[in-house]
């Protein structure tokens, strides 16, 4: 189980993304282990985002807890799981030469990178849902861990999409010399000129491939995901309702949006 | 504590090098040593102010306990705080290529709260001389959220003393201290309102928890201001 953190770690770290690792374009990351490193934290803030129903009824809901422990990781794979082809299509049309496998290493990582933020932010949760009895607190609390963890997963895929689309053109217009192997003496000036973390822009901007794949995978699986998340409610679980382990399938994620905006200003 | 220091004479030299920010905190070696030290402080001088400031209502009898109380509550606040906010913070610095100065972040953090309990426990003398000559509980409260302010105030100095070096090395650390301070301050003030009373009511029985008090700051915080907004 620890290798698999290290996977994860190095990911992190952006050891895994370094320029010299991707000479190919290509990722080289393992998905198997690292996935299940994704399922793990998964099932780790799950659990803190569950805990808020269990302590407030007492212990009653703890149906709740073992839920959102499931559904949490859940949602992040039949996501990937839905959109992979699509995503996969958009990649070749557009012209980022990533093959299938590539492509699952790279959005894997990336799943693992938001995991392990909101995953560190469940301590946090777990204190509110301690301490607070305010059910939309939580909601918000959660919206806002989730926007943290969403925006710093989403500048580690663009990053490294980045980096690969750099390398792949390199590629093609035969200018690419494969940075020399870890030389323990280049190392310090190394570091000075190569991006040392997992979210350092390989050049001076990004390039304009890299920005377009970027934009269509993140409408995609954001619009799937939000779809997604509806069909998995609750996760928090209101502390007034019966535990359900999925509420009525009444209309989707963005009707209801329509209507609470339509019943704010009709008020 | 023989472990970690042979006398108290020595922990009061250490206590006197984190207030002059020399570096043998955020120097390398013995990491695991130095943060039992700053850690040893901030609970040491954070019990000396937590148990002047739980005397308000006299010391003896019942009173007693408020005094105990509020002496664990103070470290308990800092610490706990600080290990809520730990890994996010570690997660975060991992992510922008900061994990080989994370050890010298996290002392450098730990000797501000060092900084922070010493400063406070250098100021107890003051509410010592609030509470002999006002016995208004409102005044005592006030002038202890005084207290803690200019020490948290005082306490910044310190960090960005601590921190110049790593800035130094990567000016994305600033970056990162500021996110540290939100993070802290977010869940601080939620700490600090679970944990009241610190100072306890002479009217009201001695308690360690408030019955009424587990609610939410922020929550409480709309609510007024709705109030006054809604007239």
């Amino acid at each position: 189980m620890l290798k698999w953190f290290k996977q994860l770690d190095r990911i992190l770290r952006g050891d895994a993304t370094r320029m010299s690792l991707l000479a190919e374009g290509q990722m080289k990351t393992p998905v198997g282990g690292l996935s299940v490193a994704v399922v793990l934290l998964g099932v780790l803030y799950g659990l803190c985002m569950g805990s808020f129903t269990m302590i407030r009824t007492g212990g009653e809901a703890y149906m709740q807890l073992i839920a959102s422990a499931v559904k949490l990781p859940m949602l992040f794979f039949l996501t990937l799981a839905v959109t992979f082809p699509s995503l996969y299509v958009f990649n070749a049309l557009i012209g980022t030469r990533l093959s299938v496998l590539s492509a699952m290493r790279l959005l894997v990582a990336a799943l693992g990178v938001m995991l392990a933020v909101l995953a560190s932010l469940g301590p946090i949760v777990v204190f509110f849902a301690l301490s607070t009895k305010s059910y939309p607190f939580m909601i918000l609390l959660n919206v806002a861990t989730g926007t943290i963890a969403g925006v710093l997963g989403l500048g580690f895929l663009l990053r490294t999409l980045d980096r690969l689309v750099v390398i792949q053109q390199s590629l093609e217009s035969g200018r690419f010399e494969p940075p020399p192997q870890a030389d323990p003496d280049k190392q310090a000036t190394d570091a000075k000129t190569q991006p040392t973390g997992a979210l350092d822009r390989a050049g001076k901007i990004t390039t304009r491939r890299a920005k377009r794949v970027f934009r269509v995978w993140t409408t995609v699986f954001a619009l799937v995901g939000a779809q997604m998340s509806w069909v998995l409610r609750p996760f928090i679980g209101s502390p007034a309702l019966q535990f359900e382990w999925f509420r009525e399938r009444e209309s989707n994620f963005f009707i209801a949006v329509l209507h609470s905006f339509i019943r704010l200003f009709s008020w | 504590m023989s472990f970690v220091w042979p006398n108290t004479g020595m922990m009061l030299l250490y206590a006197e090098n984190v207030l002059r920010a020399r570096p043998w905190a955020v120097q390398d070696g013995q990491p695991g040593r130095k943060l039992a030290q700053l850690g040893l402080l901030v609970a040491a001088f954070g019990v000396t102010y937590g148990a002047v400031m739980g005397s308000f209502g006299g010391v003896f009898g019942e009173r007693f306990w408020q005094v105990v109380y509020s002496a664990a509550k103070v470290p308990l606040l800092l610490l706990g705080t600080f290990a809520l906010s730990l890994p996010s913070f570690f997660v975060v610095n991992t992510l922008f290529g900061l994990r080989s100065d994370f050890s010298h972040s996290l002392r450098a953090l730990l000797a501000t709260q060092a900084g922070l309990t010493i400063i406070l426990a250098s100021f107890a003398p003051f509410t010592v001389v609030w509470y002999a000559s006002c016995s208004d509980y409102r005044g005592a409260i006030l002038f202890n959220t005084l207290m803690f302010g200019c020490a948290s105030l005082a306490a910044q100095w310190l960090l960005r003393r601590f921190y110049e070096p790593l800035i130094e090395r990567n000016p994305r650390h600033r970056t990162l201290l500021r996110a540290w301070l939100v993070i802290y301050a977010f869940v601080g003030i939620q700490m600090a309102w679970v944990l009241r009373p610190f100072i306890g009511n002479p009217a009201a029985p001695t308690q360690f928890f408030r019955q009424d008090a587990w609610g939410n700051a922020y929550v409480r915080l709309v609510h007024i201001l709705l109030t006054y907004l809604g007239g």
